[in-house]
């Protein structure tokens, strides 16, 4: 039996990752199928946690089946933004520059992650269909709690996300914006993992800086045949995957 | 606009942006308090940690989920008194394994979110539900109707207590007398209860024949109280106060307590649970299993059951057990499982009609029949015995202290011999007297009675040897198969078998092949399952849940699977079988004498109720009134000698007045109509004004059940209020989870007691209390200076007799602790939480009371949870594998005997006939399933999850979707034999028809249907309601998906209640047949 829960190990790898120089830092996330059950805990807590209106999941998780009975099998597939080296939503989008409005970010806390500055978005929506991973969605302005006598208080109330308090309130930010993935930048800054990671039940998530051999996530990386979504778009994604089956075959090329 | 690099303002700064933000004063609405914070961080005054407030000690309050009955701990965050965020508790062993040991600091605890499953990611959203009822609503139209008024708490219990022409505003109800509680608290006088209680038992023990001479007596000893008994010509039925029926859906620890004090002192015996609409056929029949030979017969079985030590089993066979779905829970069983399946540690066999989630994590998926599981255990069992792979030292020894001989912890009585009828029948064990081997004793009990202890028999040697099972110094050990002739003292025969050999002669009555065909397999695959769990010693597993329990035939499914793990004796072992442990809390534990509140001498004095309860458990049909010989089969519903809590029979059973009338139900945390097969039965049945003239539910939403009350009495959300969970099977640490109050309740507030308090399901109980002048409630209520008047009286204590349970108690809480305790309840209402209120409770436990409440309950750590190869929370008792107690009831229809041993019988109504006609024309073969993303009745008021499954889907084969020419998407409609119409009769002309759109695959065995449960909604805001004339309208979100639990059978026999398992009581989930109709 393992002597602490990995979400205890993960923790103090991000710890020890925060304490370093910057510079050598690489977020990562790995995800291993063979140890997702489906239960879509990190869809919802992420729900929770970014308060996302209804319809927004930054962390879907998708279901196959293959085979025909009684020699079937199931695949669990969670997705959250790949945080690609060369993400094609950053290319797609017009608000570009030094102060646009979603960039892969190279320094600071929040390098390797790609950024979305809500201010700054034009809610033009070129990069929802720029993503090959379905990753971003726009952001309408609805509430969970439409159709029933009152909207509730706890939906008003602030996220997090990126670092600053985003109360929802009529069509205050981020209403209009793109929205996705980012890390749970906000709880890294705290020294805190994603909240998908800590929620997932099956313990099929890891997290943290690859460049550390010490940490988990590079020891699992390393000692397991690795693959990624959709690895003919060239996006180079931040998102490993060990899986039995062929992800090419389940979810595209 | 907002400064992206500026990270704090000074506090000049901050003044002048406040100005120039021009908010003014906070007003209390939602978006005047989200303006304020705008302004705040376009100041960029708050840093990125500041701006992180959830990860703030202060803001973090530790309880227990209950969206589903697992009770994995929740790490609540709060904000400005709002719970906007929950996450698994660390200290839990259900969220983090190995857990945080007590010792840990919650300032460091704080940093750690646990694992929690996305019904309890979404748990604040039912306590922010904008349909929960915060008032008292009483009917203003009929039953059902949906025609609601708020009204005072004060006028509902008067009511409730006073009767009277309760209804008269509502047409045709203008003269209906109701009777109220009072008039039912006919017998007041504890000594005669217990006078008249005794002489009503006495009863039960007469030949029928000599029964009409008996209630003569006595009705001539009591002639002064037979006004208060239900029915002077059936004393056995008890007095009048048993006509208060209460029962419960799902409630725990704490709130039973204080339930069981108001009823115990009001003295009705009808207080029933929902066990077998769960999986109550497992319980009993390990609880048959669990019966301990005392003196002369079996007594003391305990109503629960075992399941893998999942983090050391290296073969589990599952069975009808849908772990990553439900069970007892996906959190804290997969997170101690999937590395090691990953690593090859665990294998996994899954016996399910359907390719679960589990199933796509196993080695081997078997499609069973539904309904046929105990055909592929006999099957395995066969094969077991005739390779020999049994183990022979464990299954041969009779008694403790052989047991012990060999380090083994449990025992069975598979050695002990049986005797045997002309017939061939099995019955009762033989006694060591009926031999003349050795003779019966007077022995004295713990309580000093006298019992005559008698001796059992096994073979050794070719000799029959007597023993005493529970003999911890004398080893016996017997011959495993045993089938010969003994004399008695007159020289007659008396056939014996050992209990192996039945077991053996049960299950070659077939070939293995034939098994397999039985229950839809080969003969190859019983075989290999056979095999490979008795290749890995004690470290492999049966474990079972509701797929074979939930049957006619429960019973004797789940005690065929639950004996092939006696035959390889992992009870108690690490990777065997365990069983739950908790930390007491009324202070009865017998592990030490520090708890500081032992509840049966502080609590109410409760009378000692008598008679049989309207569900007629605990009781044989042989020893009733109504049993005047064989002439009396078949029974008119069926009695229950080994189960309890069977909740199909109270609502049927009221509407049938057998045996006798009731007069007042209420119910709490019950949605029986949604919740049980054929619930539209149960409808009818709550719409019957004149069988059931009032009834009060305590609910927190107009739901499924509680819409057709007379009055709802508002209750707190899980996270407004107090329990303790407990714990479940697969759990080897020993553990009591603490639901405390994390936020404030909307219910309006009462004064109970000269409390000011909310309206919740305590405070209904107080209030009628308090109304009724109970001794033991109140002022003093406890004791001298010691009130019992509100909720936290009764909790506070209890919470300190769980810090000083065991040998060792928990620490005190620090300073530091302290100050954070009280810092972190901050925004709660001082009638909600009073500090000093609660250390003048707690007195000198104070301290440890803190540290409890400030982990979300007591955990033991996880080094304390093994002893060597063995868990450190053992069972430790006598295992049956042989049950006498069962072998000696009789089916109430048919008269003949129950199983001693179980064997594979197919299902059949309660006349014993197999459902050949009802299935005609009605080719599919109906089953149910849980999905993670929801329970059954409530979570559907959770947008989060509604949301993400916004319906649920008619599942099935490709094949039959082909034979019925539907595709993915399309509509089809629900029929049985029984609801050939395919609708719910929700009454007063309103039905719901049963339709639902197709999922067609390939992860499902042809022939059968299925569904998952919590959707298809007609309550709990799906559907508009009246309240104080205004209308309120429903949200449709809340109607999607379909619900068929109407298709399920009704007993043709019964006619008013669905199919049941007359042994265990669980009621058939998954026996209908069905067919499907495209809409």
């Amino acid at each position: 039996m393992q002597n602490e829960d990995i979400l205890v190990v993960m923790q103090k790898d991000l710890e020890r990752a925060l304490a370093k120089p910057e510079k050598n830092r690489r977020w990562a996330m790995l995800i291993d199928l063979r140890k997702c059950v489906g239960c879509h805990a990190c869809t919802v807590g992420c729900v929770s946690e970014n308060k996302l209106p209804p319809k927004m999941y930054y962390r879907p998780v998708h279901e196959y089946e293959q085979g025909k009975y009684p020699k079937v099998s199931r695949t669990f597939l969670p997705r959250p933004c790949m945080q690609c080296d060369k993400p094609p939503c950053v290319a797609a989008c017009p608000v570009k520059g030094k102060d646009g409005a979603t960039w892969k970010e190279t320094a600071g806390l929040n390098a390797g992650v790609v950024m979305i500055n809500y201010a700054q978005c034009i809610g033009c929506g070129a990069c929802v269909p720029a993503c090959p991973y379905d990753a971003r969605t726009m952001d309408e302005g609805h509430f969970h709690g439409e159709g029933t006598p009152a909207i509730q208080k706890y939906e008003t109330m602030a996220s997090y996300e990126y670092g600053k308090q985003w109360p929802r309130s009529g069509k205050n930010l981020p209403v209009g914006t793109a929205r996705k993935c980012h890390f749970c930048v906000h709880r890294l800054a705290v020294g805190q993992l994603p909240t998908c990671i800590t929620t997932c039940i099956g313990r099929s998530g890891y997290f943290g800086d690859e460049n550390d051999p010490q940490s988990l996530i590079a020891q699992v990386k390393k000692a397991n045949k690795i693959q990624v979504l959709k690895p003919g778009k060239k996006t180079e994604p931040r998102v490993y995957y060990v899986a039995t089956e062929k992800l090419e075959v389940l979810y595209g090329k | 606009m907002a400064n992206k690099t500026k990270t704090t303002v000074t506090r000049r700064d901050f003044l002048k942006t406040s100005a120039l933000a021009g908010c003014g004063a906070i007003v209390a609405t939602h978006f005047d308090f989200a303006r304020d914070l705008i302004a705040r961080v376009e100041a960029g005054e708050l840093t990125q940690a500041e701006a992180y407030e959830l990860l703030k000690a202060e803001n973090t309050l530790y309880s227990v989920c209950l969206n589903c009955n697992t009770g994995c701990g929740i790490k609540v965050k709060i904000l400005d008194g709002v719970a906007v965020k929950i996450d698994g508790n660390p200290y839990n062993p259900f969220c983090l394994h190995p857990h945080l040991e007590m010792k840990e600091t919650p300032a460091n605890a704080v940093k750690v979110d646990a694992g929690l499953c996305p019904k309890g990611q979404a748990g604040h959203q039912g306590a922010y539900d904008p349909y929960r009822v915060t008032r008292v609503l009483k009917r203003a139209g009929k039953r059902g109707e949906n025609k609601w008024i708020a009204i005072p708490f004060n006028q509902a219990i008067e009511e409730i207590a006073g009767g009277g022409k309760l209804f008269a505003n509502v047409p045709g109800e203008e003269a209906r007398q109701v009777t109220g509680l009072k008039e039912l608290y006919a017998l007041t006088d504890s000594k005669a209860f217990e006078e008249m209680g005794k002489d009503a038992a006495a009863l039960r023990k007469k030949k029928p024949e000599e029964r009409q001479a008996a209630i003569e007596e006595f009705k001539a000893k009591h002639a002064a109280n037979l006004g208060v008994l239900i029915d002077p010509d059936h004393p056995d039925f008890g007095p009048k106060n048993n006509q208060f029926v209460y029962f419960w859906g799902r409630k725990k620890a704490g709130r039973s307590n204080f339930a069981a004090a108001f009823t115990g002192a009001f003295g009705t015996n009808n207080t029933h649970g929902h066990t077998t609409v769960c999986q109550g056929s497992l319980y009993f029949a390990c609880k048959a299993m669990s019966e301990q030979y005392e003196g002369n017969s079996f007594k003391g079985g305990q109503k629960f059951y075992w399941q893998a030590d999942q983090e050391n089993s290296e073969y589990i066979l599952f069975v009808g057990a849908n772990l990553f779905d439900g069970n007892y829970g996906p959190t804290n069983r997969a997170m101690r499982m999937t590395q090691r399946m990953v690593d090859g540690q665990l294998k996994m066999t899954v016996l399910d009609p359907r390719f679960t989630k589990l199933a796509a994590k196993a080695q081997r998926w078997v499609p069973v029949l539904p309904g046929t599981d105990a055909a592929f255990a006999l099957g395995m069992t066969r094969w077991i015995l005739e390779n020999k792979k049994y183990d022979a030292n464990f299954l041969a020894c009779c008694n403790k202290a052989a047991a012990t001989a060999i380090k083994e912890l449990t025992w069975s009585n598979g050695a002990w011999l049986v005797k045997v009828d002309k017939d061939g029948k099995p019955g009762k064990f033989l006694r060591a007297q009926e031999i003349g081997l050795k003779a019966a004793e007077k022995r004295t009990d713990k309580d000093g009675k006298e019992f005559d202890f008698e001796y059992l028999v096994a073979s050794k040697d070719g000799k029959p040897v007597a023993f005493d099972p529970n003999d911890d110094k004398e080893a016996v050990s017997g011959e495993l198969f045993v089938n010969t002739v003994l004399k008695d003292a007159e020289g007659k025969e008396i056939k014996v078998k050992s209990g192996l050999q039945v077991m053996l002669e049960t299950a070659t009555e077939k070939t293995i092949a034939e098994y397999a065909a039985l229950c839809g397999t080969d003969a190859a695959t019983i075989e290999a399952v056979a095999k490979e769990f008795t290749s890995h010693g004690k470290k492999a597993c049966v474990d079972v849940h509701r797929g074979p329990a939930q049957h006619t035939n429960g019973f004797y499914n789940i005690a065929s699977f639950m004996n092939l793990n006696l035959l390889i004796g992992n009870f108690d072992w690490k990777g065997g079988m365990i069983a739950a442990s908790t930390f007491n809390v009324d202070g009865t534990s017998t592990s030490t004498d520090k708890q500081p509140f032992n509840f049966k001498k502080i609590g109410p004095k409760g009378m000692k109720p008598f008679g049989t309860s309207i569900i007629r458990h605990d009781i044989k049909y042989e020893e009733s009134t109504l049993f005047k010989g064989k002439e009396s089969y078949p029974a008119k519903r069926n009695w229950w000698p080994l189960s309890s809590d069977v909740y199909e029979e109270i609502l049927p059973s009221i509407a049938d007045g057998y045996p006798y009338q009731a007069k007042i139900v209420f119910s709490y945390m019950g949605a029986p109509t949604y919740s049980l097969p054929a619930g539209h039965t149960q409808i009818k049945a709550l719409l019957d004004l004149e069988k059931l003239p009032l009834y009060i539910a305590s609910d927190i939403v107009i739901g499924p059940t509680s819409m057709y009350a007379d009055y709802i009495i508002p209750d707190l959300h899980f996270l407004e209020r107090w329990e303790f969970q407990g714990s479940h099977p697969n759990m080897p640490v020993r553990i009591q989870p603490v639901r405390q109050p994390v936020i404030a309740s909307p219910n309006e507030v009462v004064t109970v007691f000269g409390q000011e308090q909310p309206i919740s399901y305590e405070t209904f109980w107080l209030a009628l209390a308090e109304k009724l002048g109970f001794k033991g409630f109140g002022t003093n209520g406890f004791g001298e200076g010691q009130d019992f008047t509100r909720p936290d009286d009764f909790y506070i204590r209890m919470v300190a007799n769980i810090a000083l349970d065991r040998k060792e108690s928990v620490a005190d809480a620090t300073q530091e602790e302290i100050d954070l305790f009280l810092k972190s309840r901050r925004h709660l209402p001082k009638n909600v939480f009073d500090a000093e209120r609660w250390q003048k409770i707690a007195g000198s436990a104070w301290p440890k009371v803190v540290t409890v409440l400030n982990r979300g309950g007591r955990f033991d750590s996880q080094g304390a949870t093994y002893k060597g190869d063995q868990v450190a929370n053992k069972y430790g008792k006598q295992i049956n594998l042989y049950q006498e107690k069962t072998a000696g009831c009789k089916d109430a229809f048919t008269g003949k005997s129950y199983y001693g041993l179980a064997r594979y019988v197919p299902v059949a109504d309660t006349l014993g006939n197999e459902p050949v006609k009802l299935s005609e024309g009605f080719p599919l073969h109906l089953i149910t399933q849980r999905d993670v993303r929801h329970t059954k009745a409530r979570t559907i008021t959770m947008p989060y999850l509604t949301d993400l499954m916004p319906e649920n889907s008619i599942i099935l084969h490709t094949s039959d979707a082909k034979k019925l020419g539907v595709k993915t998407g399309d509509q089809v409609q629900v029929l049985s034999a029984t609801n050939p119409e395919g609708i719910w009769d929700l009454g007063n002309g309103n039905k719901k028809p049963m339709i639902g759109k197709v999922q067609v695959t390939e992860t499902i065995r042809p022939g059968v249907v299925t569904f998952t449960l919590g959707h298809g909604h007609w309550d709990s805001g799906a559907v508009d309601v009246t309240i104080d004339g205004k209308l309120v309208k429903g949200d449709k979100k809340r109607a999607g998906g379909v619900h068929a639990n109407a298709a399920m059978w009704v007993d043709p026999h019964l006619k008013n209640t669905c199919m049941i398992d007359k042994v265990g009581g669980s009621v058939s989930f998954y026996d209908t047949k069905v067919k499907l109709v495209k809409v």
